[in-house]
């Protein structure tokens, strides 16, 4: 069993790099002059030259790179938060961000999950609306919910149904509803639950055709602990398949609903062109997507005996 | 009165098509009833029908089915023709589960065909052969219900997952499971397909066994060459129908032209006489 | 395909017309200036005849800007989608067809890409290089091809031992011939289409998101269907349209790309 495991963190460790490596390319292949676009980019240009290595070619900066992140050191903010360093800035942040990323992951899978025991398999329309929702882009479905629950606000105030709402008027104000929508619209918007829905129902559409399910019943055995057991594996190929997808999706619910996390810190980052803070962040949702698949496998292995065979 | 199993006048339905029109299934305790024809004729159809399982809507439109095990009578089928009749089958069918529990797994196990796959993949032997214990009031232990079902170290092969299983150790765990409750009766759904030869033979004599201790076998088979070596009795089938029913050793005295022309092509592939 | 997608085609053959045009003819030609275009007086006008959609908050004509807003996507959108068919087919076609370390090294390629949120890597690239639509449209192009290797990869991977290749070979096609015509264009043009569209409709959700939060994408005066959402919020504009016309284009453009790609897909076998 420790084989295996260990087998999946160097696969982790190796795609980690090699995202960290394309991310090195983004700054190298650059035409213009990265520290061009520093606000004060002039006067310390010959600083973040030496610092970011711009002078040395790819492989050694790339390699310095790695090496101080191994240590943990990321740098030091420029223009976002001058002297601070990028670990200490967006550890916390990351922090406040996988309180909205996973809610929203295990609410996709549970809404995935419950519309592929309603609809089975069968046309629905419970099917195509979830389908016609998804597939507005999160921004959208958070732009409207917001619009939408501020008239219905003013709406009410002006006639004098209810005073001022705490959490009037989105998104200025933090609010346990705003938090509560930011999960929502993030597990559904930009087609993620119609996906997620779409694979979870491909798997239990063959799940319920699999010869065992059908001799379980003939058994006379009750089929949902079977059925429930196996769909694991799969759900969690699905889960960190998107894993990615829910990360980006984070970035921009949390600087469209003005929260406060590694999402909203990167768009200030780029705004202010603080390129270690940036790239910091960049590298911490990389790792994010690559722990997922990680944790995911990790799953799959220890329910699947097949799979612990073949890793080894 | 020895146990016995009667199904008549069954009649299913895909749609308009007729898949299985009017044919009746006769099975006592202890005999081997060899249930033959070509693909598509209605045998596993037949024989899922037993156990009141569902097939291509609507399914069983008709049937009746008695089941006498032990001077009890099960009729399980009871009300399906006035559901039917009244245009409501579904008001059958949403107690069918519940007027099929003590048949299925418990009074008629089951054999599918692909016997690693009727295995849950993920679960051990062992942990299915509980499961299926558990479902009724049996005081066994699994390694002794492995041992019943032929398996030489049932200790070995509890631990073991089904991918890890040969074909013919999954054809016994799927005997295993089908009589872990005690089971009268057994539906053998084609058992020797995709074996070689030698499983194939202790597969034959494994059923052969369990008929001798006094289990009904319902043998489901395409290949005519297995019949007279196992099988009491003969029910042939085609296109959904019954066509004849007769014992094994007059099997090569049939006058029906769909036997005869079953007959001769085994012969041929067989290369020569059967 | 069924009616409803080839209503969907309809749509996106629209919308990408409008946009080719919009963005291939000079300024100066078209009936309508976008920056001299402020009438605050006439703020929050209802549709009329001259104001197909009405005005914004500004005066400004809706319609006009919602048509403008097309050459904003549809010229990034086909970039991406060409420079992902390309390099994906090529890398899935190649590595798939040679085996070896070839397809190892693309499926490492392929799968380090594919950690990196494609948001992220657009919003990186944009904050580096400067902000500019095309831009976007290169990267996200970029950014997806290793999707479009892998599919590829695994179909020519799964198909190149099957019996009409060795049938194929047999009677003595070339390689290239076997590989160009009868694996990819008969075998794959439906998934790489699928891909493309896909990509097409996330880009407009790429360009639309990153101009409707601002900063990026298309800044004001230029319109997008995204800083047109931008614009109206928190106005308590009496003009409606203003909201939710550019809500309902972008809607209803990607959910027709998705319609398209739906009706493409494969029956799958039963």
């Amino acid at each position: 069993m420790l084989f295996p495991i260990l087998r999946l963190l160097a696969v982790f460790l190796l795609t980690l790099a090699g995202a960290v490596l394309v991310i090195q390319l983004l700054l190298w292949a650059s035409p213009g002059d990265p520290v061009d676009l520093v606000p004060n980019g002039d006067e310390i240009r010959a600083q973040l030259e030496q610092e970011w290595g711009l002078d040395r070619p790819l492989p050694q900066r790339y390699a310095q790179f790695l090496g101080r992140a191994v240590r943990g050191d990321l740098g030091t903010s420029l223009t976002y938060r001058p002297g601070a360093t990028v670990t200490e800035l967006i550890l916390p942040a990351a922090g406040r961000s996988l309180r909205l990323l996973i809610p929203s992951l295990l609410l996709a899978m549970g809404l995935g999950i419950g519309l592929g025991f309603a609809t089975a398999g069968r046309t629905s329309f419970v099917r195509r609306l979830a389908q016609v929702v998804s597939v507005a882009p999160v921004f959208l479905l958070a732009f409207l919910a917001v619009h939408l629950l501020n008239e219905l606000a003013f709406y009410g105030m002006e006639a004098g149904w209810f005073g001022r709402p705490d959490w009037f008027a989105l998104p200025d104000t933090d609010s346990a509803l705003k938090t509560a929508l930011a999960i929502a619209v993030l597990a559904v918007g930009s087609g993620a639950l119609a996906e997620v829905h779409a694979a979870v129902e491909d798997e239990m559409v063959m799940l319920r055709n699999a010869p065992f399910v059908d001799a379980a019943v003939a058994r006379g055995a009750p089929v949902w602990k079977h059925v429930l057991w196996n769909l694991l594996p799969p759900l969690a190929t699905i889960a960190y398949g998107r894993a990615a997808f829910f990360v980006g999706g984070l970035v921009i619910v949390e600087k469209v609903l003005h929260l406060n996390g590694a999402g909203s810190m990167l768009w200030q980052a780029c705004r202010l062109r603080d390129y270690p803070v940036a790239l910091g962040i960049t590298v911490l949702a990389a790792a994010a997507v690559c722990g997922a698949r990680l944790l995911g496998d990790l799953v799959r292995i220890a329910v699947d005996p097949r799979l612990r065979e073949a890793a080894q | 009165m020895p146990d016995r199993l009667s199904l008549e006048g069954l009649r299913i339905l895909a749609g308009a098509k007729e898949l299985v029109r009017d044919v009746d299934l006769q099975l006592e305790a202890g005999e081997i009833l060899a249930l033959v024809g070509a693909s598509g004729s209605g045998k596993t159809l037949s024989a899922r029908a037993i156990l009141g399982l569902p097939g291509p809507r609507p399914g069983v439109v008709a049937a009746q089915l008695e089941l006498c095990v032990g001077g009890q009578v099960l009729r399980p089928y009871q009300g399906l023709t006035e559901a039917v009749a009244a245009g409501r089958p579904g008001r059958f069918w949403r107690r069918a589960a519940q007027a099929f529990r003590p048949i299925r797994g418990h009074l008629v196990g089951t054999m599918a065909q692909d016997a690693r796959g009727a295995l849950d993949p993920l679960w051990t032997v062992e942990r299915q052969v509980v499961e299926a214990l558990s479902l009724g009031d049996s005081s066994d232990t699994p390694a002794a219900v492995l041992g019943r079902a032929g398996f030489r170290q049932p200790q070995r092969v509890l631990g073991l997952y089904p991918h890890q299983l040969s074909g013919g150790m999954a054809q016994r765990a799927c005997i295993a499971l089908a009589l872990a409750r005690g089971s009268r009766f057994l539906i053998a759904d084609e058992p020797t397909t995709g074996l070689d030869p030698t499983v194939q033979e202790a597969i034959l004599v494994e059923l052969q066994r369990l008929a001798g201790e006094g289990i009904g076998v319902l043998l489901i088979t395409h290949d005519l060459r297995i019949v007279p070596r196992v099988a009491d009795r003969v029910q042939i089938m085609d296109r959904g129908r019954t066509v004849e029913t007769l014992p094994a050793t007059l099997l090569s005295s049939s006058s029906s032209p769909e036997v005869r022309s079953l007959i001769d092509a085994t012969a041929r592939v067989a290369g020569g006489a059967l | 395909m069924k009616a409803t997608a080839w209503l969907g085609v309809g749509l996106l053959l629209l919308v990408g017309l409008a946009g080719v045009l919009t963005g291939l003819l000079p300024e100066a030609w078209l009936p309508y200036d976008v920056v001299a275009d402020v009438s605050p007086d006439q703020a929050g006008l209802a549709p009329t005849a001259g104001h197909w959609l009405g005005t914004d908050h500004l005066g400004r004509d809706v319609a006009w800007r919602l048509l403008l807003a097309t050459r904003a996507f549809v010229g990034p959108g086909l970039l991406a989608c060409l420079l992902a068919s390309v390099i994906g087919v090529g890398a899935g076609a190649i590595s798939g067809y040679l085996g070896g370390p070839a397809s190892a090294l693309v499926r490492y390629l392929s799968t380090v890409t594919a950690s990196i949120p494609r948001f992220v890597l657009v919003l990186l690239a944009i904050a580096i290089n400067g902000n500019s639509t095309w831009l976007i449209g290169a990267v996200a192009g970029l950014a997806y091809s290793p999707a479009v290797a892998e599919a590829v990869f695994g179909r020519i991977d799964s198909l190149k031992r099957a019996d009409f290749v060795l049938a194929a070979q047999a009677h003595g096609l070339s390689p290239a011939r076997i590989l160009l015509y009868h694996l990819l264009w008969v075998n794959c043009r439906r998934m790489v289409g699928r891909h493309a569209l896909n990509l097409f409709g996330y880009l407009l959700l790429l360009e639309t998101t990153l101009s409707y939060i601002g900063g990026f994408g298309v800044m004001e005066p230029q319109p997008s269907w995204g800083n047109m959402l931008a614009f109206e919020f928190g106005y308590r504009t009496a003009n409606i349209w203003g909201v939710w016309a550019p809500a309902v284009a972008i809607w209803l453009t990607i959910f027709c790309c998705g319609l398209v790609s739906e009706a493409l897909a494969e029956r799958r076998r039963a």
